[in-house]
């Protein structure tokens, strides 16, 4: 009775003892302060460098023409747009770019859903190919009445690599995290009335 | 009872627990493969037309609740437009209604032709031939909202070379019979 | 004495298990698709289609009608056009997916801009006994085009089917860097097998 009292005693000990060493382990790594690392401010008139992609802002500027680069609008509705450069960093061709920006201030809901659109053609959030850099727009609906912002106020997001995921054994990108904020001045609109579909 | 005694007692019990367990493998391997199977097996059976029912020429067979029956299966020669070396072949059905919920009983429904080959066709996109108002496809059929005693007039079209047509035979598979299908013979089988 | 050996024992598991992990096949490589080799005017037979290419042609640009106007379509890159015959096998079935994985494998998908075209175009259903001719059009980098192979399958993830994989051969490139024999528009408004829409 007293022996089987003991070597409960000992193994309660031992897993007390694992638990605390890899806990202590896990903080030595790291792994509770990437929670409160603050966020750089990244200038929007330099590449961005995010684990899939290369990005280049070019501008920012609020449109209320019917038609931005194919995207159709109720008359009057005003949209947002983004436009810049984005190169694909990885070796397959991807679209894994609806996370990527996220925008952050207060005339554009967060939960609100930006067009992605391929400059080029018009044609809705396309697979963009390795290596080959296509200018981008992001297009958000602003609500009805809503003022024009002086600037626009992005979290800029990267994923990391895994060679292989826990469910399929498959490479793919992963847990999302923000690299960093950019606040693009908005512009005047550019005066050629483009992207008729 | 000394302690000696009690790591003998233990060390028999042992013994006698581990012949138990072996014995038990031979149980369990084989019920674990079967429970691992299961899904793949039910979902293999269920998503094909594996085994075929015959149907007479002129004889109608019960199948997904209704009466099926073969009225007409002829070949659209002479056609423009066409690849060279094809034809199009018109399979008609009259389908006696019983139990009206085709929405489950139908679903998936599939028409095809197979050859001597046991090549299968699907229904074509790719020709269009102009048909009576009450000719149905079997999709549409489905949400046509037939009822009980209704007689549905179904018509797939199908594009097969030419040199298949004298032995292909019109074939219909629905979810709720599978993995059987029905197989309607010629009037010269 | 039995101490040692158990300890023995215990590494000669770990090295065991290693070795396991490191030279086993992963789950992907197990499941992934099974290629079946050809090159340009073989005809590669897969599990459920066969397929021959006839002809690589590059342009800089595309014509092609989209609902019922002329658009021309450029790019960062090179387009890149197969045309390809498919047949089906034991039956009807459909080919959806295709990239082109250039000499450094870099993996280049069918394109998406092109997705207005329903006739002639991936997704293309195929049946026994039926040759069907149909374009395949990638967008790539100038130097990936050289030594690049196709990959055609049924589906996208195309687990324990066959891929067809078709060796492109070398491409001569031009003076500015462009493949050799590059023209400048290539026009997909005609259908490729030359019957009326």
């Amino acid at each position: 009775m007293l022996e089987s009292a003991r070597s409960r005693l000992k193994a309660w000990a031992a897993a007390g003892i694992g638990t605390a060493a890899a806990i202590a382990v896990a903080g030595v790594l790291g792994a509770f302060e990437a929670r409160h690392a603050q966020v750089p401010v990244l200038a929007p008139a330099n590449p961005i460098e995010t684990g899939q992609w290369l990005l280049q802002p070019v501008k920012a500027y609020v449109s209320s023409e019917k038609y931005i680069y194919g995207t159709l609008r109720k008359p009057g509705a005003k949209a947002l747009v983004f436009e810049l450069d984005m190169t694909n960093r990885t070796a397959t061709s991807t679209k894994d770019y609806f996370e990527l920006l996220q925008a952050n201030q207060p005339t554009i809901d967060p939960a609100t859903k930006p067009y992605i659109v391929l400059t080029r053609d018009g044609t809705l959030s396309p697979e963009l190919h390795p290596g080959m850099t296509e200018r981008m727009a992001y297009i958000w609906d602003l609500p009805d009445g809503a003022a024009v912002p002086a600037s626009l106020d992005l979290n800029v997001m990267s994923k990391i690599y895994k060679q292989r995921d826990n469910l399929y054994g498959l490479p793919g990108w992963f847990n999302p995290s923000a690299i960093g904020t950019l606040d693009v001045p908005v512009g005047p609109a550019p005066d050629n009335a483009e992207g008729q579909p | 009872m000394t302690a000696q005694d009690l790591a003998q007692d233990n060390r028999l019990g042992e013994k006698k627990w581990r012949r138990r367990s072996l014995w038990a493998l031979l149980v369990l391997i084989p019920l674990t493969l079967a429970v691992e199977a299961y899904d793949s097996v039910k979902a293999l059976l269920v998503d094909n037309d594996l085994f075929e029912r015959r149907v007479a020429w002129g004889e109608s067979a019960h199948f997904g609740g209704s009466d099926w029956k073969l009225t007409d299966l002829r070949g659209a020669f002479g056609m423009k437009n066409l690849p060279p070396g094809t034809v199009p072949v018109l399979a008609d059905f009259a389908v006696t209604v019983g139990n009206p919920d085709l929405q489950n009983l139908w679903l998936g429904c599939k028409v095809m032709l197979i050859d001597a080959e046991g090549r299968r066709w699907l229904p074509t996109s790719a020709v269009r031939l102009n048909a009576p108002d009450n000719v149905q496809t079997c999709i549409s059929a489905i949400f046509s909202g037939a009822k009980t005693g209704d007689v549905l007039n179904l018509r797939e079209t199908f594009l097969v070379p030419k040199d298949v047509t004298n032995t292909i035979r019109p074939a219909v598979g629905v979810g709720s019979e599978r993995p059987y299908f029905l197989l309607f013979q010629m009037e010269k089988d | 004495m039995r101490r040692l050996a158990n300890l023995v024992l215990l590494l000669v598991a770990v090295a065991l298990c290693y070795g396991l992990q490191m030279s086993k096949p992963h789950y992907a490589d197990l499941i992934g698709p099974i290629p079946v080799r050809g090159k340009v005017g073989d005809v590669v037979v897969g599990r459920s289609f066969e397929v021959r290419v006839e002809k690589v042609q590059f342009a800089r640009k595309l014509r092609a009608d989209r609902y019922g106007e002329t658009k021309v379509l450029t790019t960062g890159g090179v387009w890149a056009l197969v045309t390809v015959e498919f047949a089906a096998r034991d039956a009807s079935t459909v080919v959806s997916t295709a990239s082109w994985r250039g000499p450094t494998r870099l993996t280049y998908d069918h394109t998406e801009r092109l997705s207005f075209i329903n006739n002639g175009f991936l997704p293309v259903t195929v049946d026994p006994g039926l040759q069907k001719k149909a374009r395949l059009v990638f967008e790539v980098r100038p130097e990936e085009v050289g030594n690049a192979t196709v990959l055609i399958s049924s589906k996208l993830l195309a687990a324990l089917d066959s891929q067809a994989e078709i060796s492109i051969g070398p491409v001569a490139a031009s003076s500015d860097g462009m493949p050799a024999g590059t023209v400048d528009t290539l026009d997909l408004t005609q259908p490729v097998d030359g019957l009326p829409k």
